[in-house]
């Protein structure tokens, strides 16, 4: 009972479906995105890689967050302090860019890495 | 049917073969079955975007940060300064009153605070916060006069405390304190046993600059901690990596306001009146001790690098420390140098002079 031409077949597709499996599921490391939340609520999720200008109205007042170039930043807001335009681009991980008096908090999850190559769980700041 | 069962063992291979590519092994190689769920839940309180984590299972992790939420709401009526309702606030606006089992021994951790750090801490810097217009944004510099007179309401031991009853009284009039200073820190650290108590062994929580980890990350690793750089962000101070601590940072960089070209941050001096000068940009304190962390790193600040190492050698069993100074210097102590990591220089600051 020698291997026949079938099982050759059978053994190359599924090896052939192994790597397909491999592919799909493999971990995706393609950069970060961006979470906006107002109020603890979700707004929208955005790619870090993409270039987009987000321009929320509230009643509290006016944001508007861009995005580009992998990072993210608080361009314009009316808020009476202006502490979330002060706090620059982000565009690690665990960053995040809070506006406490319109409750609005944009925050870098996704893949993102530090220099080490090992993901941060949380940034102090 | 012996090529059946040659059927079944390659497609079982297969798929193992693609499972251990794809890294649905842990570190150990078990297979990841039973892993633990994720409860977090992100709020605004305390005048601070918060977030708290629990893993475990499914039920206890969200009863659990349900009830770290539940606790932080009701800590903050209890301490805030502007809720008229609140224990602080009657205390402030009468200059005496009665003050509850958790608002009285927070008090007492506070007096304790500021001896121990010679007043480096101090709790009722609150009239000169008021005066510079950083409890409600309305900015100004006050006058030196203003100044003066406002560190004479400064002092904590003007903050009488009657440990029996219950009951504190202020020496003078005029005098006001907040125990912001370290209600975060107290909050987080309230959190670790909430989590204890609810069958939580991992766990994290994020309460705006106080950080406090409870065990490991699930998979047994070490949490991964990033210090922001005060230049904003680019670039990370360093990473640490903690289990079972509480980190927190002070810094001028992010709350301050700008008057005829001089910039004026929030953290005072109480012994000027005017923001700290210390030569610091920012101060980060760890300890397995939430509310020593936070009230430690706004003191540790305020002292600057020297007085600081001193400080730190007396106590080298209760924290560590990571100083980053105005000439860009960086300063690690000894107790974490084996779990802190950094691309830029750093100097280690050793138990011997």
């Amino acid at each position: 009972m020698g291997i026949k031409k079938k099982d050759v077949l059978l053994a190359g597709s599924l090896l052939l479906a192994a790597c397909l499996l491999f592919f799909v599921l493999r971990p995706k490391g393609d950069g970060g995105q961006i979470r906006i939340t107002v109020d603890g609520k979700l707004y929208g999720t955005y790619a870090l890689s993409g270039e987009e200008k987000i321009r929320i109205e509230q009643e509290s007042g006016v944001n508007v967050i861009h995005i580009r170039d992998g990072a993210v930043w608080m361009e314009e807001a009316d808020c009476p302090d202006g502490y979330c335009i002060r706090q620059g681009k982000m565009e690690r991980r665990g960053q995040a860019i809070i506006c406490l008096p319109h409750k609005l908090v944009v925050e870098v999850i996704g893949q993102e890495e530090n220099e080490n190559g090992e993901a941060l769980d949380v940034v102090v700041q | 049917m012996k090529k059946d069962f040659y059927v079944i063992a390659l497609v079982c291979g297969t798929i193992l073969a693609a499972c251990f590519f794809c890294g649905c092994f842990g570190k150990e190689g078990e297979l990841l079955v039973l892993e633990d769920s994720e409860a977090s839940l992100e709020f605004f309180a305390m005048d601070t975007y918060m977030r708290v984590v629990a893993y475990g299972r499914e039920d206890q992790a969200n009863a659990a940060v349900s009830a770290a939420r539940e606790e932080i709401y009701r800590l903050e009526k209890l301490l805030s300064t502007e809720l008229e309702t609140s224990e602080i606030y009657q205390v402030n606006a009468h200059g005496k009153g009665e003050l509850s089992t958790d608002a009285l021994s927070l008090l007492q951790r506070a007096v304790q605070l500021s001896e121990m750090t010679e007043g480096a801490f101090d709790f009722t810097v609150y009239p000169l916060m008021r005066a510079w217009g950083f409890m409600d944004g309305q900015y100004r510099v006050p006058s030196p006069s203003e100044i003066l007179g406002l560190l004479g309401k400064t002092k904590v031991s003007g903050v009488l405390v009657d440990e029996e009853q219950g009951y504190v009284e202020f020496e003078a009039d005029g005098m006001q304190i907040d125990l912001g200073g370290i209600a975060k820190g107290y909050a987080a650290a309230r959190i670790m046993d909430i989590y204890r108590e609810k069958g939580i062994a991992n766990g994290l929580v994020s309460l705006g600059g106080n950080v406090q980890v409870l065990g490991t990350k699930p998979d047994g690793n070490l949490w991964r901690i990033g210090l922001q750089h005060p230049d904003g962000g680019k670039e990370y101070l360093g990473v640490l990596q903690a289990m079972d601590l509480a980190v927190v940072t002070s810094g001028g960089y992010e709350r301050y306001f700008e008057q005829d070209g001089e910039r004026y941050h929030h953290i005072l001096d109480p012994s000027t009146g005017y923001p700290a000068e210390s030569g610091l940009l920012s101060a980060t304190v760890v300890s397995a001790d939430g509310t020593l962390a936070d009230g430690l790193s706004t003191a540790i600040f305020v002292m600057g690098k020297e007085r600081a190492v001193a400080f730190w050698r007396e106590h080298i069993a209760e924290f560590d420390m990571i100083l980053y100074t105005q000439e860009e210097e960086l300063y690690v102590t000894q107790g974490i140098v084996g779990d802190f990591s950094s691309s830029l220089l750093f100097e280690i600051i050793s138990e011997e002079p």
